[in-house]
């Protein structure tokens, strides 16, 4: 083990720390997210640094890092609250296409990897958006697609039913839907969204509560080739559930960022503001406060580190098994970390006019995304 | 002692739920079911059919329009009042600046004003925190400055609640800028549509409009809305927060969302079971459970130990009360789940257009989270509530 940055992968965070602060400015975040979709010179920026195609192969175009790069990466994402796909598109959805088409058991592979030649390059690249849909509605976080179907008909299938909470759905070029076929197992489809029409499918674009969208996807009988098919059965699940590990690992990292920013700033708000005729941070019972807060950050950021590194893990289990408490203790103490950054910044912390309530909701929004605090339960108490 | 409910209180709790089944008007009870914002309208409209039966004002006696009511009896009407889906009674005029005139008002104010609270022909805010203090209040800036028959008032108010829909303002002043900090304030009462008077709007972290900024510039005050003598407003300004504080332990609330989660847990189901089979969510609900039955005592025993404004044990119950009513929020949020995440903050507004077409429990309890991490920081922060207890009640 090694917790020194490599002489690269410093220079990268460097190089992201200083576009953050120059382009993900509390203000450029607030007109980015009012301006309703997605901005596309911040993804072009994104791109260029290099975060899209950060853990893509070099086969694919990308720039083939391990798995422990996307821990500075998205720390410092994080930081900044970014609200683009990166994790939607360059993680999750670029994971799941390489796992579909490594995959020698699965009897689309074939599909898989001319589905990962031709996807992967342009999401490093920042021309094509993918995204997971998985959810369903009033399924909470089942992974087994069950309302969404693919008929088999003659040149393909035709897809019905409809999918949730989908990250950025509306702003993605492709999406990567989970559906129930005909013999009772689930497939993996590509949905390119140029080529497969839209003349089918109902997208209904959401603001979410931390700065960024999601959609409801509603597939009425929506016809796609066979070659659509990239994964099926077995493969398919441990595709997606691989995309939602790496996706999730990546979130934890974007959590442990967002809450140093908020220990930073609230240390920041109880030396200026006077109450008393003195700082706030003379107090020694918000002091303490903001020592929970440290402390809280401490474990948040080291279960990202147990996240990352459980990426590497060959057995599926373990790897689940710890990506799971990580995502227990990252919702759990994202919540703790950004309730106390209100509570210490007082009636300020109440209002819509501080970062402080955007990075709360974000932690907020972390936990509920891809499996809550509640689930991570269910699953971690089915393993005991 | 005798701890049990007598037969005239049995019956006085069941004349309040005969009440609410035939007088609360079912689109009130919808929408706050729901979680959903009130007009001013909704709240005018049921103060004036409570007025109507001569509850107009649970906590105030018969001289002056009110029930006569013991606190006994104000906690088991708060209660049934809640548990029927009744809409919060608004505090400014009942329990702030009402018992703050009984006690130190003049004959006039009393006469003029009491009555016009009970049907909320005047609808009052209050006027006390500004930018610049918060915990530390008594360190207010807004001037008053006497000029004739008249005070010129200059300052900002800030966190006033419903400000957008008062007619009236009851300010905490500065009218000795010399004396020590606690001794040069006074209370006014001012006219909303005095010149130089102006309402900003502050959202919060649901994207809500509740708190406001208010803006006193030259604004010209008859000497007359002075409320008890010049300069002994702290005095005044303290005996309402005492009776702030049991108000805003929030028990009727607690009861209703208590009761209104069970049953959401129960019908919100997973792949496998309904929520309310997950340990993790019963063990939740238990606790809570047991947490409101000591809030319920705790109030009753603070409530029933005097007539006179709740000493410093009420700040036990403030934080109590804060904390469960933020335990339940939370535990609604953790019960939608997923769904909270999509939010857009017209949602919720009662009648808004999505409320027609989407399920928005998710929206409200979002929204109820965020909103209720307040409790704990208005009518004095939990930490400056712990300073009072160990220095008022404990003497350290």
């Amino acid at each position: 083990m090694d917790f020194v940055l490599s002489e690269e992968q410093g220079m990268l965070e460097d190089s992201l720390r200083r576009l953050m602060a120059d382009q993900w400015t509390f203000s450029a975040r607030r007109t980015r997210h009012a301006a309703g979709g997605l901005d596309r010179a911040a993804w072009a920026a994104l791109a260029e640094v290099g975060v899209l195609g950060l853990t893509i192969a070099a086969d694919y175009e990308g720039f083939g890092e391990d798995p422990a790069s996307l821990l500075p990466v998205h720390r410092a994402l994080g930081a900044a609250l970014v609200s683009e796909p990166v994790i939607a598109s360059g993680v999750a959805a670029a994971t799941l296409l390489r796992l579909a088409a490594e995959n020698e058991s699965n009897t689309c592979q074939a599909h898989a990897q001319s589905a990962a030649t031709a996807l992967l390059p342009a999401i490093a690249s920042g021309s094509a958006i993918a995204t997971l849909a998985y959810q369903e509605p009033h399924r909470r976080y089942a992974r087994q697609a069950r309302e969404v179907r693919a008929e088999p008909v003659e040149d393909g299938y035709r897809l019905t039913g409809t999918k949730t909470l989908v990250w950025h759905g509306a702003a993605a070029s492709a999406w990567l839907v989970t559906a129930l076929l005909a013999d009772g197992t689930q497939g993996v489809f590509v949905v390119d969204r140029t080529t497969h029409g839209s003349d089918r499918v109902r997208v209904d674009d959401t603001p979410t509560i931390d700065l960024s969208r999601c959609a409801t996807l509603a597939f009425d009988g929506l016809l796609l080739p066979h070659h659509a098919l990239i994964a099926q059965g077995a493969a398919a699940s441990e595709a997606l559930d691989g995309a939602l590990d790496w996706g999730v690992a990546a979130l934890c990292a974007h959590a442990a960022g967002a809450m140093e920013s908020l220990v930073s700033s609230t240390a920041d708000y109880l030396k200026t503001r006077q109450q008393f005729g003195q700082p706030l941070a003379q107090f020694q019972a918000l002091q303490h406060r903001l020592a929970e807060m440290l402390i809280a950050q401490e474990m948040a950021l080291s279960m990202a580190y147990v996240a990352v590194a459980a990426l590497t893990e060959d057995d599926s289990r373990r790897r689940r098994h710890r990506v799971a408490s990580a995502k227990l203790e990252v919702g759990r103490r994202g919540r703790e970390v950004g309730q106390l950054a209100v509570q210490l910044h007082g009636g300020m912390g109440m209002t819509d006019e501080l970062a402080v309530g955007d990075y709360f909701k974000r932690l907020v929004a972390i936990d509920l995304l891809w499996g809550d605090a509640q689930d991570q339960l269910s699953t971690l108490e089915g393993m005991l | 002692m005798n701890l049990t409910w007598t037969q005239e209180e049995r019956d006085f709790r069941d004349s309040v739920r005969a009440f609410m089944q035939t007088h609360l008007p079912q689109d009130i009870r919808q929408k706050t079911i729901k979680h959903q914002r009130l007009a001013r309208e909704d709240y005018v409209r049921w103060h004036r059919i409570l007025a109507e039966q001569g509850w107009g004002a649970p906590g105030w006696p018969v001289q002056y329009g009110g029930t006569g009511w013991n606190n006994l009896q104000r906690l088991v009407f708060e209660i049934e009042s809640y548990r029927a889906g009744g809409p919060r009674l608004l505090p400014f005029g009942l329990s702030m600046l009402g018992p703050v005139l009984m006690r130190f008002g003049s004959d006039e104010q009393r006469a003029r004003l009491l009555p016009r609270m009970l049907t909320v022909e005047d609808w009052w805010c209050q006027g006390y925190s500004e930018p610049g203090s918060g915990s530390d209040l008594a360190s207010l800036k807004t001037r008053a400055e006497r000029d004739g028959d008249h005070y010129v008032v200059n300052g900002q108010k800030t966190w006033t609640t419903l400000a957008q829909y008062a007619d009236w303002i009851f300010c905490l002043v500065r009218t000795d800028p010399q004396a020590k900090a606690q001794s040069g304030i006074s209370v006014l009462l001012i006219d909303m549509r005095s010149p130089g008077v102006t309402v900003r709007p502050i959202k919060t972290l649901d994207g809500s409009h509740d708190v406001n900024e208010v803006w006193l510039e030259n604004v010209r005050v008859p000497i007359g809305n002075l409320v008890g003598e010049e300069n002994r407003g702290w005095t005044y300004a303290k005996y309402l927060l005492g009776h702030e504080r049991t108000n805003i332990a929030g028990l009727g609330h607690c009861h209703r969302e208590l009761a209104h989660l069970k049953m959401l847990a129960a019908e919100t189901r997973d792949e496998n079971a309904a929520l309310i089979e997950r340990p993790a969510i019963r063990e939740k609900i238990v606790r809570i459970e047991a947490d409101v039955m000591a809030l319920e005592m705790l109030l009753l025993r603070v409530a029933t130990a005097g007539d006179g404004a709740p000493g410093p044990e009420a700040s036990v119950l403030k934080i109590r009360g804060s904390e469960i009513q933020q335990d339940l929020a939370m535990l609604h949020m953790e019960i939608a789940g997923p769904d909270g995440w999509p939010y857009d903050p017209g949602w919720i507004v009662a009648d808004s257009a999505e409320s027609q077409t989407r399920d928005l429990h998710a929206a409200a309890a979002m929204a109820g989270y965020l909103d209720y991490r307040k409790t704990t920081i208005y009518g004095g922060t939990t930490e400056v509530q712990k300073n009072i207890i160990a220095r008022m009640v404990l003497g350290v």
